[in-house]
């Protein structure tokens, strides 16, 4: 896509929990950013417009800025004015709705549907039904399988240029003659990657019966494969369905010149752009309330696995059912009751946006985040061994720079308890830059570089994340309380050199301040210990929010079995990054299960053989019943009126309907 | 600026409701715009796609290179057939419906049946009028009358008239105290709900249950459940908000609809119960999508360890404030009707709708 010199730019990402909005601007010839604004999404209950969201957050933007960015007819102001009010570009992604039920259609198994699958990474892609020439079922099967499977988008693909075209026409007929049965209800899109002599009568075949995307073919020869124009079109079908949707999404769309693009698309590009430019490995993830998504690039070779069933609020559930109790009760330092797990993921999910205030609340809410990002992790492992000839179960690649995302992983209020959040969850060895993306950049940089490449790499380049620091951690089992790492740190402003040793299982945290360098020399101390498979270290490295993090706990992670143990190991942990004094765990949670909430002191209810013999009684003794006066009225509602003992009721005067009705 | 959770809770209020059909179905709109519907009135009606079945009419009636399948149909395209109907014929030779079905489709030389697909209508649900279309799919519906909402409900949607429970529980409720009329009430009780309360609502002909909680354990029976039964705070040791409480049990007696929708990450449509408006009410209050938090807002809060209390803010400090648990998040100062103070996190609180 040609570039745009534009000046403003206003990117939004619309998220399930949360709509964020950056202006952009050149200073000084270079992009900058200038302010930014975050509200609550609004594509949901009540409102149902996700423009109502943009608006509020352009608001405090405006509030900031005093640049007026939208009209009174809430559509962002373009091109910018004279007056320094609108913007010249507006890009915005999103990572809500429903994925892209997408049926893939192809020759091989091993060529065109693997390259079509690769190229789905970046958006939120479910495949629900694949069929190729190896499939064994009938024509007839085949097509109830794609009439069943609803799809939003059928991607064809297959034959090498110029090659065999009998083939893919007739699967290309039989994606036809479903989307005609379809007619009346949802029919859905089709994208064409295939072999390009044939995108003519692609097109004569779908005329009149739904929309054709064509991308350039993923697979033109047996050894070739082409993803990145498949990858776009896909977001375009991405785009197309969104709108489709109501919540405001076509307005939205509409606004930008490129539509509403997956915002997973942006992690995507920017593992490949960083692990490029920097030639390390890199790897970001991001946890979200639906959909969690990890692209790594390693050994110059990017992967991205995108998780609709991982996340910390609407999928909470689902997250708990995919790694069930033992994954998060592991980093529990209380015993959970019956359910307590399950009761604390299914709540989030009914209320996602909601934040632990307990101190049990928050043990479960970071124990289902890391057993989440374990479970992503476990995912794309096979995708880096594939790519960097690395057996699954070996240790990490030493990713040198770690990138998070998601409130949950940014937003603990204390940015060593974010990067000790990371450190627990992805284990990494070595020397590991740690960097947050509080402000929500990374979201909106897909969309960015499409239309304006150099302000994407001058934002990334920009400092614009949050520098959490630079973790130096240990591999091996240190000896707990032994010395096992010795760290001698040099100022580059000057003056004596601090010494000190990490005893093993501790952490320890340096504060030295973003801006400021030092080079830092790590030896290890014990047997079968090590830091970045060697016994010392000396770099130059930079401070942050958190500091220079030394983690002499070993890997694997050293989580205590026992939950008495954990119940000192784990809130040591959160003091020893956070400085603040360790969280006191209640001795009787450690014996006996208690869920949090109103205590129920309604006794047992009876057995239901009880309770039919009451009911059987009841009928027999209707007639005598019936002479009396029915218990309702005054007395009835009394009863029924009356409110647990631990609730005081609001009187009238305070909080009551009345109140409400104003 | 900040716009807090919302969940309604309005004992007179305009609702806006959108009755469609399932994503999967094939179908048309009844209604037109403007019209008032009644909530037995049918919106929107359609099918859901069942199996398709090739019969190789080119074959069978041994067509020649240039001949066209549609020329010897002998019914037309999206017709209904029984078995044995004649479909198509060529001097002769004769291709007939190998079962009960509809012509769906004539592609390449097949005929393509479908088997009688399930038929679905979706009713109004409320009385109301017909605000907007949704094309081919349904219509959104206006109506007014109190509103509560839920977090969780078991799909079922039933009628009826709301009842308190008794002092001493749901269970306790005997058949004897439901006459012919009463039969089918929705039942709210400020307790968890246990198994042997669904059992004895089943036993006894109730149409539904309101609750607070219930334990994770009983989710599949609550499914299996004819009963609609929703819950308003949760799963777990949860009693009910004070006010959901106070506002259903002044409904006693009233005519309610109760829609327990099951919780779907992708739609906006929360379980609720509609109460039919009381003769005398007051003008119906709109509720405001957009209610800001402010300093003297009564809230609901949504989390442990002050799940369902009813509190009003008195502070909104502009700092993020450090919580017990060492998160630092933004909060709000609430007192609680016991004139207890402390700080709560922002994003555990809900307001009414106004």
């Amino acid at each position: 896509m040609s570039e745009r010199r534009d000046g403003s730019i206003l990117a939004a990402d619309i998220g399930n929990i949360s709509t964020r909005v950056i202006l952009i601007d050149l200073v000084d010839g270079r992009y900058r950013l200038l302010a930014r604004g975050e509200t609550r999404s609004t594509g949901g209950f009540p409102s149902g417009d996700v423009n109502l969201g943009i608006q509020r957050a352009c608001e405090q933007i405006t509030e900031a800025t005093g640049r007026k960015l939208v009209a009174p007819d809430g559509r962002i102001l373009t091109p910018e004015r004279a007056d320094r009010s609108g913007v010249d570009q507006f890009v915005v992604t999103t990572s809500t709705g429903q994925t892209l039920r997408t049926v893939i259609i192809g020759l091989v198994p091993e060529l065109s549907i693997a390259s079509a699958i690769r190229a789905t990474a970046g958006t939120y892609v479910q495949v629900v039904e694949q069929i190729s020439l190896a499939d064994a079922r009938s024509e007839e099967d085949e097509l109830n399988a794609i009439i069943h499977s609803r799809p939003d988008l059928i991607f064809i693909v297959g034959g090498v240029e110029a090659g065999a075209d009998s083939p893919v026409m007739r699967l290309a007929r039989l994606a036809r003659t479903a989307c005609n049965l379809l007619k009346g209800g949802r029919v859905p899109l089709v994208l064409y990657a295939g072999n390009s002599d044939l995108v003519d009568d692609i097109h004569d075949i779908f005329q009149g019966v739904t929309t054709v995307l064509v991308a350039e073919n993923v697979r033109p020869t047996l050894d070739e494969e082409h993803l990145e124009n498949a990858a776009r079109q896909l977001a375009r079908a991405f785009d197309e369905r969104q709108d489709q949707r109501g919540a405001g999404f076509k307005q939205v769309g509409d606004m930008s010149r490129v539509g509403i693009l997956p915002t997973a698309q942006s992690y995507n590009l920017i593992a490949g752009y960083l692990g490029q430019a920097l030639e390390e490995d890199v790897l970001l993830v991001d946890i979200g309330s639906a959909v969690s998504t990890l692209s790594a690039s390693v050994g110059g070779h990017v992967a991205t696995v995108i998780r609709p069933d991982i996340g910390l609020g609407h999928s909470a559930s689902l997250l708990h059912e995919l790694t069930g109790d033992a994954a998060v009760a592991r980093w529990l330092p209380f015993v959970p009751a019956h359910n307590q797990i399950r009761h604390y993921a299914l709540n989030k999910a009914l209320r996602p946006s909601t934040t632990p205030e307990s101190i049990k609340g928050l043990f479960l809410e970071h124990g289902l985040l890391r057993a989440g990002i374990r479970a992503l992790m476990d995912t794309a492992r096979p995708l880096w061994a594939g790519r960097a000839d690395m057996p699954a179960d070996e240790p990490l690649p030493a990713f040198k720079r770690i990138i998070a995302a998601g409130s949950a992983l940014t937003r603990t209020g204390n940015p060593g308890f974010n990067a000790l959040l990371l450190l627990d969850s992805i284990q990494p060895t070595g020397v590991t830059e740690l960097e947050a993306d509080s402000f929500g950049i990374l979201a909106v940089m897909g969309a960015l570089a499409q239309v304006n490449p150099t302000a994407a790499v001058q934002l990334l380049d920009g400092m614009n994340l949050d520098r959490l620091g630079t973790a130096f951690s240990l591999s091996g089992k240190p000896t707990p309380e032994r010395p096992a790492m010795r760290v001698k740190i040099r100022l580059e402003s000057g003056g004596e050199a601090i010494s000190h040793e990490v005893p093993g299982g501790h952490l320890w945290i340096y504060p030295l301040a973003t801006g400021q360098r030092a080079t830092v020399e790590v030896s290890v101390r014990g047997r079968g210990l090590q830091i970045g498979n060697k016994g010392r270290v000396k770099v130059q490295v930079e401070g942050g929010s958190a500091g220079l993090i030394f983690d002499a706990r070993g890997r694997a992670l050293p989580v205590a079995a026992e939950v008495r143990h954990r119940a000192s190991q784990l809130p040591l942990w959160i003091s020893e990054v956070t400085g603040d004094t360790p969280i006191l765990i209640d001795p009787l949670w450690l014996v006996e299960g208690g869920e949090e909430g109103h205590v129920d002191t309604t006794p047992p209810p009876p057995s239901r053989r009880r309770k039919k013999a009451e009911a059987a009684q009841a009928v027999a003794d209707k007639a005598a019943k019936a002479a009396k006066p029915a218990r309702r009225g005054r007395r009835g509602k009394a009863e029924a009126a009356e409110t647990p003992a631990e609730i005081e009721m609001p009187t009238d005067d305070e909080l009551s309907l009345d109140d409400l009705r104003g | 600026m900040y716009y807090p959770e919302q969940r309604y809770l309005m004992d007179s209020t305009t609702i806006r409701r959108e009755q469609s059909l399932p994503q999967d179905a094939i179908g048309e709109v009844e209604v037109i715009e403007g019209s008032s519907v009644n909530l037995r009135d049918i919106v929107a009606r359609g099918v859901i796609p069942s199996r398709y079945v090739f019969v190789e009419a080119a074959r069978q009636l041994r067509l020649k290179p240039g001949e066209s399948l549609s020329d010897f149909l002998q019914v037309a395209v999206g017709q209904s057939v029984s078995a044995e109907v004649l479909l198509a014929e060529k001097r002769g030779k004769q291709v007939r419906a190998p079962f009960d079905g509809i012509l769906a489709a004539v592609e390449d030389g097949h005929l393509i049946m479908q088997v009688e697909p399930e038929q679905i209508v979706v009713e109004a649900g409320v009385d109301g009028t017909v605000v907007q279309l949704v094309s081919g799919r349904g219509a959104i519906i206006e109506t007014y009358g109190g509103l509560a909402q839920g977090v969780w409900g078991n799909g079922r949607r039933t009628i009826g008239a709301l009842k308190s429970e008794p002092a001493d529980g749901l269970e306790m409720i005997e058949g004897g105290d439901l006459d012919i009329g009463t039969r089918g009430s929705i039942v709210v009780t400020k307790r968890p709900l246990y198994e042997t309360g669904i059992d004895h609502a089943e036993y006894i002909g109730l149409g539904g249950i309101i609750a607070p909680a219930m334990d994770a354990d009983l989710i599949p029976r609550a499914l299996r459940s004819k009963l609609a039964i929703m819950l308003t705070e949760g799963f777990g040791p949860l009693t009910m908000s004070p006010l959901m409480w106070k506002l259903l049990d002044a409904a006693n007696g009233r005519n309610a609809l109760l829609e327990a929708r099951q919780p779907d990450r992708w739609s906006a449509a929360r379980p609720e119960v509609i109460l039919n408006p009381v003769r005398s009410s007051n003008r119906a209050v709109r509720a405001n999508p957009n209610t800001t938090l402010n300093v003297g807002s009564v809230v609901r809060l949504t989390r442990p360890p002050h799940a369902g209390e009813v509190a009003r803010v008195t502070d909104l400090p502009k700092m993020p404030v450090l919580l017990e648990n060492g998160l630092r998040v933004p909060c709000a100062q609430v007192e609680f009707p016991n004139g207890e103070s402390r700080p709560v996190p922002l994003a555990n609180i809900e307001v009414y709708g106004r």
